[in-house]
């Protein structure tokens, strides 16, 4: 098992949300609204006057082949939708309830 | 869910609830009545009293004072007038704006009931109508016959007036110049002399011959019958076969000693409409009421009363206030949709998309719409304002549907799916969005709180241009958003393809715009003192003009409503005829002189029988009045301004006229009339204070554009006095009271009975023939019969002496008062005048008692001015505040309201070259200005924080600021301006009330918009001098370092 947290750009969400359905994925949690900027380009999402974009944020445990497929998928999306920001972390799951 | 989201994801039922508004609004609109201005009518209430046979002086002392007196103490009290004439005293009492006038006539009817006892017993009961005689009428109608001449009045009075008077806002309903049937019987005295009778013994047995009397009921056999008994006269040539006495055995019939006629009461005014004899019937309307509504009612009612009368009497409408009216709102509403057009033209210009321009211009007509709903609900009207306050909303409703927009194309632009787009780029700049209309509201709503004449004016457009902006900004998050997931679809570079290729060009200059907009801007950054300095000097230089008096202060504009009144007075001595000769030979040349006529009435002569017309019409036999109404304002070059001035010169060349003015005719409202400057002459003595009077008249004359300059008070008229000797009065056993009622009923005639034709009732009336009355000798020739049947002559017991006293005696506030008064020549503004005549009071040296004050539509300006320049004030501290909070500093809002001074201005010099005076419809303008201009400024400051916050330096955030966001302010000034153009320009009918206001804000935009692109980032960037210093002073420290 595997934990996909995804952060995102708030427009991104119906396309994310059609991405997890498309993979069958049932279980997620997600905060309508974070903030943060990236490491490296791109915007700051920061909700305020000067940044006033903000973020989404998605956390799915899932089969480690589903992580897979879900990291390329994302990819994909983030190729297509620069300027929107995405990243994704994937980190192993010890135990669920 | 937030509710630009719901609106997003359900899409059906934000649609069906904008449709809901729409309908509501349609609905709305179809309601509305249609009126000149709002409902600002002074509030006027007016107690009138006759007291027949009473002189100007009488009327003062017994009725007009008292009344006066007591009336003061009503509540809500601003003014009370009064003017103190034969037969009558009119009392006007002005009420401050917005009170409520059914309470203030409970208020006069009792203190009416209070002092009732003590007016005169001859004084019939005071009466409260709810109007001033200073409205002019609404309506004029005119009347022809042929065989029923006669009747005419009753037959008018019954079936056009009073069904005229039924509809609901009529105020009065005058006829003037309609012959009244009467039968006369006119005594010879000495014949009544030799049969030993009197007046009052042939009137009394007139009454007593003419009357039915009811004798009760009978049984006869099984039926019950009642009795009558029949005297009443059923030809009117019965009278002369009255028996009045027995002389030696034979019997004296009324034809003996008197002829009887069946005619028509002398006239004492001749009324012609385009030459033919006719009678004129006015409509007044009430305080408060709506003219056109009116005008609307009595055109309906009109075929109607037309098929009830004889077929020989014909009706037809003279002059209609509506026409005017009605044709000025659809000039109005012409330059509206124009600005329609106009502002969907620049949003297309500057988008360059046709979807985007779609989704932003639906906003317009949904919060346009919102205007009619408040207007319905309120009360309210269509009229100059409120259709002014749409041009004007309509450059600003589009703004905040663009801000969204933007930022919905910035996340398609990134690839967003549309309705995320669209629900996510609304959160972003959804409380941006209500914090720009907030400052908008700040400027608009205290403009619903001003008081007086400004404040009936200022409402409606607060409350507009309030509610219009904030159902925009709602329409901004709901419907835009909604629109642009629904319609955007997004391409990044335009392709110019079919229609599109007008693009390619318009991109291109706006390109080349921007850059050139860039280095302009670089420069002035960098010469901060020359461009601060230079700036300063424009507006130091503006301010001369008004300081000079290079632009006049005006109140109302002038309107072109094709009427002009004409009143001439000729020498008192002139009679009926000889006025009516001079009445026909002016008419004819103005005929001459102005082909542009379309009809033109000429009344001379006064109504004598006292009631309501005299309050309207001329004072007296001396006196004419020629109605004109021209053709419409498209189809003659010659304005009304200029046609009057052509008349009065025409005028002057007469040596008869003593008096003359040719007014604006009427547009509507009372106070609409025109505009004039007066002078009131306070003081109790007469002669004191027609000396002053003629003393200002004449001075006044020489100033440049004071025109038909007149004095209230007529000239002293001629009169005779009976002066009853008591003592001798007392030896023949006669009081004064009989002695007079004697005279008068042999002069004036006693009403001694009713004659009874087909249901209608005419009087019987017992006088001296025409022959023996014409003399003083005559008068002096009375007899007087005492209790014991001895004949007096009048000069035994009287002296009949001639004397002079003015006709009129009209009062202010309770003090007696003359009003000298000028109207305006073309092209004159009002505060011209009122600087002229201020001079000419300030060198006057008055005698004790008699004071002097400026008055007419000088004080109504100076009343409203001050008003307006306190709502600035509060205006542009509202306006620091909500954007002090706004960007949470106290220099960036006063560096934003550079753009107000500015617009001002721009206002100034466009006034200026235009050659308008600034009057209260441009001062209106100029107050917009506040909210339309520093909406610029917002975008500019606010755009270069946000740069700065994201880390640029200060040179470099004023100038990326200022290039990105000229084109947003181009763009909304634009559409302001040219929203506003068709109103600057206007040339149709009505268009002088509001042309001054389009004046003032497309000059006051455009030269503030232009100069605030420049002039604010420049003080923006030297008032953060010091950072810029200390950033420097930063870099030489981490260069060290390094």
């Amino acid at each position: 098992m595997k934990s996909v947290f995804i952060t995102y750009g708030q427009s991104l969400n119906q396309a994310i949300e059609e991405l997890l359905d498309k993979l069958s994925v049932r279980g997620f949690s997600r905060w309508d609204e974070t903030f943060g900027r990236g490491s490296e380009n791109g915007d700051p999402h920061y909700g305020t006057h000067a940044w006033p974009s903000k973020n989404s944020s998605i956390i799915a445990i899932v089969d480690d082949n589903k992580a897979t497929l879900l990291m390329q998928k994302l990819r994909l999306l983030n190729q297509q939708t620069e300027e929107q920001g995405l990243s994704a972390f994937v980190w192993s799951v010890e135990e669920t309830l | 869910m937030k509710i630009y989201e719901t609106a997003v994801r359900k899409p059906i039922s934000t649609i069906l609830i904008f449709i809901g508004a729409i309908v509501l609004g349609v609905f709305a609109f179809n309601r509305l009545s249609v009126d000149l201005y709002p409902e600002m009518d002074v509030p006027y209430l007016s107690v009138i009293t006759t007291y027949t046979g009473a002189s100007a002086g009488d009327i003062e002392q017994n009725i007009t004072k008292r009344l006066e007196s007591n009336l003061n103490t009503v509540s809500n009290l601003k003014k009370i007038t009064s003017r103190s004439q034969e037969n009558m005293s009119v009392i006007m009492l002005e009420f401050e704006w917005g009170s409520n006038l059914d309470e203030a006539s409970n208020d006069i009817r009792d203190v009416i009931g209070r002092i009732e006892t003590y007016l005169p017993d001859g004084a019939d009961k005071p009466m409260i109508l709810k109007f001033s005689s200073s409205m002019m009428p609404i309506m004029f109608l005119y009347a022809t016959a042929d065989q029923s001449y006669k009747g005419l009045y009753k037959l008018l009075d019954e079936k056009v007036a009073n069904p005229l008077n039924r509809i609901d806002g009529v105020g009065s309903v005058n006829i003037s110049g309609a012959p009244d049937r009467e039968i006369q019987v006119n005594v010879d005295p000495q014949r009544l002399e030799a049969y030993h009778l009197t007046v009052e013994q042939i009137g009394q047995i007139i009454a007593q011959e003419n009357i039915n009397i009811p004798a009760g009921a009978m049984d006869i056999g099984s039926e019950r019958l009642s009795l009558r008994t029949q005297g009443e006269f059923v030809e009117s040539s019965e009278i002369k076969n009255i028996v009045v006495a027995t002389y030696n055995g034979k019997p004296i019939k009324i034809q003996d000693v008197a002829q009887v006629c069946d005619t028509v009461r002398k006239l004492t005014v001749e009324e012609t409409v385009n030459g033919i004899q006719s009678v004129r019937i006015s409509v007044q309307k009430q305080s408060g009421a709506n003219s056109v509504d009116i005008c609307n009612a009595v055109k309906k009612m009109l075929p109607e009363i037309q098929a009830s009368l004889p077929s020989d009497v014909k009706l037809g409408i003279l002059n209609d206030t509506s026409k005017f009216i009605n044709n000025s709102i659809n000039s109005l509403s012409e330059t509206v949709i124009f600005a329609f057009l106009f502002v969907i033209l620049v949003v297309l210009f500057f988008l360059g998309r046709w979807r985007a321009t779609i989704i932003i211009c639906l906003t317009i007509p949904v919060s346009l719409i919102a205007a009619f709903i408040y207007l319905m609900f309120t009360g309210g009207t269509l009229n100059v304002i409120s259709l002014s306050s749409l041009s004007i909303a309509i450059g600003m409703v589009v703004d905040d549907a663009i801000v969204v927009l933007e930022n919905i194309t910035k996340h398609l632009e990134r690839k967003a799916r549309p309705v995320d787009a669209a629900v996510y780029g609304t959160n972003e700049v959804w409380l941006a969005v209500i914090a720009t209309t907030l400052t908008v509201v700040a400027v608009f709503l205290p403009l619903t709180m001003v008081g007086g004449m400004a404040g009936i004016m200022f409402k409606q457009l607060g409350w507009i241009v309030t509610i219009v902006i904030v159902v925009s900004a709602v329409a901004a998050i709901t419907l835009t958003p909604l629109l642009s997931a629904k319609m955007l679809k997004f391409k990044l570079v335009h392709t110019y393809k079919g229609v599109g290729i007008i693009f390619k060009p318009i991109d291109k200059f706006l390109d080349k715009l921007d850059s050139a907009y860039a280095r302009l801007l670089t420069w002035t950054v960098g010469h901060k003192a020359i461009t601060i300095v230079s700036a300063a000097l424009i507006f130091l230089a503006s301010v001369l003009i008004p300081v000079l008096g290079l632009v006049s202060t005006d109140m109302m504009p002038q309107t072109d409503n094709g009427q002009l009144t004409v009143k001439v007075d000729l020498p008192v001595n002139y009679n009926l005829e000889q006025t009516t000769t001079f009445a026909h030979q002016l008419e004819n040349r103005i005929k001459e002189l102005v082909p542009e006529i379309e009809y033109i009435s000429v009344s001379s002569g006064a109504d004598d029988q006292g009631g309501f017309a005299a309050l309207f019409g001329n004072s007296g036999v001396n006196s004419l009045s020629i109605s004109i109404v021209m053709v419409d304002k498209k189809d003659r070059e010659r304005g009304q301004a200029e046609i009057a001035d052509l008349i009065r010169a025409e005028i002057a060349k007469y040596s008869e006229p003593t008096k003359y003015s040719v007014t604006n005719g009427n547009s509507g409202g009372g106070m609409m009339g025109g505009n004039t400057v007066d002078v009131k002459v306070f003081g109790y003595d007469f002669n004191n204070t027609m000396d002053i009077a003629k003393e200002i008249s004449d001075k006044m004359k020489l100033i440049p554009g004071a025109r038909d300059l007149s004095i209230s008070r007529e000239d002293m008229r001629m009169e005779m006095h009976v002066d009853f000797d008591r003592e001798k009065l007392a030896q023949f056993g006669i009081n004064t009271a009989t002695a007079a009622t004697f005279v008068r009923n042999r002069i004036n005639g006693m009403l001694c009975s009713l004659y009874r034709e087909d249901g209608e009732e005419y009087d019987i009336y017992v006088r001296y023939d025409e022959p023996f009355r014409t003399s003083i000798e005559d008068v002096e020739n009375i007899i007087l019969i005492n209790s014991q049947g001895a004949t007096i002559h009048l000069s035994e017991v009287a002296k009949i002496t001639e004397d002079f006293t003015p006709p009129i005696i009209e009062h202010e506030d309770r003090q007696r008062v003359v009003t000298v008064s000028a109207s305006l020549g073309k092209g004159v503004a009002l505060g011209d005048v009122a600087t002229g005549t201020r001079k000419i009071l300030k060198a006057l040296t008055l005698p004790a008692g008699v004071d002097v004050a400026i008055a007419g539509s000088v004080e109504d300006q100076e009343e409203s001015f001050g008003d307006l320049i306190t709502l600035l004030g509060l205006i542009l501290l509202l306006v620091y505040i909500v954007m002090a909070a706004q960007f949470e500093s106290l220099s960036q809002p006063l560096i934003i309201m550079i753009s107000v001074l500015f617009a001002f201005t721009g206002v100034f010099l466009a006034l200026w070259i235009t050659g308008t005076s600034l009057g209260l419809i441009a001062l209106i303008g100029s107050i917009m200005l506040v909210g339309i201009v520093v909406k610029n400024g917002i975008v500019m400051v606010d755009f270069t924080n946000l740069q700065r916050e994201r880390g640029m330096g200060l040179t470099d955030a004023v100038i990326t600021a200022g290039k990105s966001r000229l084109r947003p302010v181009l763009m909304t000034s634009a559409t302001t301006i040219l929203g506003m153009l068709p109103l600057a320009i206007g040339t149709g009918e009505g268009s002088e009330l509001w042309q001054s206001m389009g004046i003032a804000v497309v000059g006051g935009l455009t030269i503030s918009t232009v100069l605030t692109l420049l002039v604010i980032p420049t003080v923006y960037a030297a008032f953060n001098i010091g950072e810029i210093k200390r950033e420097r002073a930063d870099n030489r420290v981490a260069i060290e370092e390094l």
